[in-house]
């Protein structure tokens, strides 16, 4: 009895370690075609990477997931996110990505937009380019 | 393992195969019930807008019946005929279409919102002496920042300031701090031409007119801007080629310009805006690194560099002179999370053209330290600059006499776009008319 216990135990931690690491994945992704790597993220969301084989890059903020990216892919919180972009934004004349409410509307954006990138709480399909998964 | 333990176990394994299936699914149907709810949202106010549209219809039908025959007629007129309700999803979904079309191009243009994004900032002070003006105390205004960037396409840039200052006198003055029109042709190459804060340094294109922006209360007073006394020539007209490199462990940015030779009028350098009628030139460049991830990250954050500059200055005397200004400058900046640190040096070499030919030695910095902390940014920075009462160009200006300062504050954000900070400092002037003098100062600065 005391092993069917310990089994049934260790299947529900399993089961949520399980569904916590998929909760929590994010994915960076890109406009099909945009040759992107993993280590241009942060440049791209910092505004220091623009163009990308003179494809201009158009990075959409992903509000339900932004604390997650902010913390895990750009390691800053947002007060420090914003003011990084208020410097830049007054020092080179160009504006924070745009803030989209969640996955659908940033799949959607980056479908339609050249150039077209975000990161998403759910694996996209094949419509887009995965450029990396944290 | 006997056979019936073996099959729960495996029962087990499966029953936690489910949940994580179940629970990996369960992301997207939650997005799916979002992206339902909000349908069902935007459902419920169509139908609440229709039953008004409705009882504003029933209204009108009611007191036409109890009107006279005349003005029935002269109702039925002006009431449109109520549209079919496939004729009203048409449009509604016309109209969505329109509305996604114009989300996705703002998205595209950064600009996130509707038109050109308008950005401004203002500040209010009170203190013993005001910030820039040791002669005037209590209340004053500090300003107030309007600032465009339009994003007019791929490649072209704009970026324009306009700041209402408030002077001496207490005339309202409007000046275009900077308006900038520049092609990007990629990371490496920005070309701007126009008004631009002059790269000079690492503060004078970091921060700009807008003191919110700004950990301390002020900026160090030999950088100040033109119009408040300061010694340097912080505005350029004419062109500026920027960008940066990205290196495996870091980044070298550059900054190559020349403009309108500056001039000295009334005691203040003036960038010559509207160009030069006679006079020279300014040219010069900025060339600085930072530093990527290099040490486990110790190096994060920090950007050094070398700067300099020549400027043909004229001056407004009867016979008018025009003195060479030789600039050459080191400076660091450790931005971090819990840090910024900056500090700059600057040594000039000026010659009077007209007159003897030695050239006059002169030397400024600053080093400011602060400390973001939970609650507030405390800063501490010491100025010193030892400026050639013998060289025109110091001589000349108002403001151009050594001094030395001394200076701690601590800024509150008190949210995202409001700050108040204090600054107590004690600063003396060590040549031409020696005096000193404490300041207390408070100041509420906003963005928007």
């Amino acid at each position: 009895m005391q092993r069917i216990y310990k089994t049934w135990m260790f299947s529900l931690l399993f089961a949520g370690m399980s569904s916590r690491a998929a909760a929590d994945d994010l994915y960076f992704a890109c406009h099909t075609g945009v040759p992107l790597t993993a280590a241009d993220i942060r440049d791209v969301f910092l505004g220091e990477k623009q163009f990308v084989n003179n494809i201009r890059l158009v990075p959409v903020d992903n509000v339900a997931v932004q604390a997650t990216f902010l913390e895990r892919v750009l390691k800053m919180n947002a007060v420090k996110y914003a003011t990084t972009w208020v410097k830049k934004s007054f020092r080179d004349g160009i504006n924070a990505p745009a803030a989209l409410a969640n996955d659908a509307a940033v799949l959607e954006f980056i479908i339609r937009t050249p150039g077209g990138c975000g990161y998403l709480g759910a694996k996209p399909g094949n419509d887009v380019s995965v450029i990396g998964k944290y | 393992m006997r056979p019936g333990r073996a099959a729960a176990s495996a029962a087990c394994l499966l029953g936690a195969y489910c949940l994580c299936q179940a629970a990996s699914g369960a992301d997207n149907q939650e997005d799916r019930v979002t992206v339902l709810e909000e349908k069902l949202e935007r459902s419920l106010n169509l139908i609440e807008q229709l039953n008004i549209r409705v009882q504003e219809l029933e209204s009108q039908l009611s007191n036409a019946k109890t009107a006279p025959p005349a003005a029935r007629a002269e109702a039925a007129a002006t009431v449109p005929a109520p549209a079919s309700a496939a004729q009203t999803q048409t449009r509604l979904e016309n109209v969505e279409q329109q509305l996604t079309q114009l989300a996705d191009t703002n998205a595209a243009r950064g600009g996130g919102g509707i038109g050109v994004p308008l950005h401004g900032f203002a500040d209010v002070g009170i203190g013993n002496h005001t910030a820039n003006q040791p002669g005037l105390k209590g209340a004053n205004l500090g300003g107030l920042d309007i600032f465009l960037n339009p994003q007019l396409g791929e490649h072209t840039r704009s970026l324009f300031e306009l700041v209402f200052e408030v002077s001496s006198q207490g005339q309202v003055l409007p000046d275009l701090e900077r308006a900038q029109i520049g092609y990007q042709f990629s990371d490496a190459a920005t070309i701007w031409v126009g008004r631009f804060h002059t790269p000079f340094g690492y503060y004078n294109t970091a921060f700009h007119h807008g003191q919110e922006i700004a950990t301390s209360l002020r900026r160090p007073r030999f950088i100040l801007f033109e119009d408040q006394g300061g010694v340097m020539p912080a505005h350029t007209v004419g062109a500026w080629l920027t960008g940066a490199d990205h290196l495996p462990e870091g980044k070298l940015t550059y900054d190559v310009f020349f403009g309108n030779g500056q001039g000295i009028s009334a005691g203040l350098v003036d960038p010559r805006s509207s160009g030069v009628a006679n006079g020279g030139s300014t040219y010069g460049g900025n060339v600085g690194y930072v530093f990527g991830d290099m040490l486990h990250g110790l190096l994060s954050g920090l950007k050094v560099g070398v700067s300099a500059f020549r400027a043909h200055i004229t001056d407004d005397r009867q016979i008018a002179g025009v003195t060479r200004v030789d600039n050459a400058g080191v400076y660091f900046a450790y931005d971090t999370d819990r840090f910024e640190h900056i500090g700059e040096y600057y040594r000039f070499k000026d010659r009077d053209l007209h007159g003897a030919g030695f050239g006059q030695r002169s030397s400024a910095g600053f080093l400011q330290l602060a400390w973001r902390l939970p609650f507030a940014t405390p800063y501490v920075r010491y100025e010193r600059a030892a400026f050639s009462q013998n060289d025109n160009y110091f001589s000349l200006q108002v403001d151009g006499m050594s001094y030395y300062r001394a200076a701690m504050g601590l800024r509150f954000d008190l949210d995202l776009r409001s700050a108040l900070k204090f600054e107590f400092a004690r600063t003396k002037n060590t040549d031409r008319v020696i005096s000193s003098w404490t300041d207390a100062m408070l100041d509420y600065a906003i963005r928007f």
